[in-house]
């Protein structure tokens, strides 16, 4: 399972070595994930979004517990106590570029939060509110 | 039959024990941020060690210095061919195939450790990621064909290596036996684990101490 991953981040990366992508590119490919995965699908809410990363989930943690309520502001790792860069692409640019590392974070930090994989529209949803906050 | 003596000095050994736990602590513990922090730790011990055992193989006790078992080529082969036979050649020390087995996982174990400490430290490029996890993997295999090849020589030489590696002493004549224990070394070596881990995890015990001493005034106070 692990070496399975390995080869898939291997491969995002080797697949698109130079293309940045911003994070426009991620939502329209959630929003079509999102349709596959339910029919009635009709578009992200960053309320909902919003939402979604502040309040604890199955796993007792939320987004928020490492990177604070404030997505633009440097967050704590819970456990570590480490730093975190910003999440909102206007307060961090580097955010939302690389899809080997969106892929790596959605997967890691939903099982830790949630329970299980986020689906396309919760991804969807908090990236719209990432996005929100920013303008 | 010849007594049993000494072969593996005392810090090899707990360099052996010591980084066998360590990376299956950082194994176990690598899915989950929950466990970030064990994960940290045991990689740091895995690539500490791992240091040590490179500057042992040059200052160590005769049979864990370098030049005693880099194999060459021929040796492997002449051995992998006694093994087909199940006659293999007995070594005291390592064999050439263990010996080349151990060099894979200490240049293995390098690669995870450091990919691992740079992936940490967010420098470089986003491909140590795939790095780490394969390097992890091909480590897990190793191990396991160590286990194997423990076991299977073992049952061929008719002697318990797993004692010998616990002990430090296997069949042999008297001057093939290493002079020196060095359990000073292997103290030192312990002790520097020891501080290294309450140094790792003295935020969290200190955090926690904290919420305790908080939870009890809140008491007094009602």
């Amino acid at each position: 399972m692990k070496y399975l991953t390995a080869c898939l981040l291997f491969g995002i990366f080797v697949a698109q070595p130079v293309s940045a992508e911003h994070l426009g590119d991620f939502l329209s490919y959630f929003a079509s994930q999102a349709k596959t995965e339910n029919p009635n699908f009709a578009g992200f809410s960053p309320n909902r979004g919003e939402q979604f990363f502040k309040s604890p989930h199955a796993a007792e943690w939320s987004c928020s517990s490492c990177h604070t309520d404030n997505p633009k502001v440097t967050g704590k790792h819970i456990v570590t106590q480490k730093s975190i860069d910003p999440l909102a692409p206007s307060a961090n640019a580097e955010r939302f570029t690389n899809p080997a590392k969106v892929d790596k974070w959605f997967k890691r930090n939903c099982k830790d939060v949630v329970g299980r994989e986020c689906t396309s529209m919760e991804k969807g949803d908090v990236l719209s509110y990432l996005q929100a906050v920013g303008s | 039959m010849p007594e049993r003596r000494l072969i593996w000095d005392m810090p090899t050994r707990v360099f052996h024990w010591s980084l066998a736990l360590s990376f299956l602590g950082a194994y176990l513990s690598g899915e989950s941020e929950r466990w970030a922090l064990v994960h940290l730790t045991c990689g740091y011990t895995f690539l500490g060690l791992i240091i040590f055992r490179l500057i042992w193989g040059v200052a160590g006790t005769r049979y864990a210095r370098f030049t005693e078992f880099v194999p060459s080529p021929s040796s492997v082969l002449k051995y992998l061919a006694g093994l087909v036979k199940r006659r293999p050649t007995h070594y005291i020390g390592h064999n050439p195939l263990g010996a080349l087995g151990i060099l894979a996982i200490l240049l293995l174990g390098l690669i995870c450790a450091v990919s691992g400490w740079l992936i940490n430290a967010e420098v470089g490029p986003f491909w140590l990621e795939p790095v780490h996890l394969i390097s992890a993997d091909i480590l897990v295999g190793l191990v396991l064909a160590h286990i194997a090849g423990v076991l299977i020589t073992s049952y061929l030489h008719r002697e318990n290596l797993i004692k010998a590696m616990l002990d430090g002493k296997k069949q042999a004549e008297a001057a093939q036996a290493i002079p020196q224990k060095r359990p000073l070394i292997a103290f030192l070596l312990l002790i520097c684990m020891v501080a290294f881990w309450l140094w790792s995890f003295s935020a969290t015990l200190f955090s926690s101490t904290v919420e305790t001493s908080v939870v009890i005034s809140d008491e007094k106070t009602k």
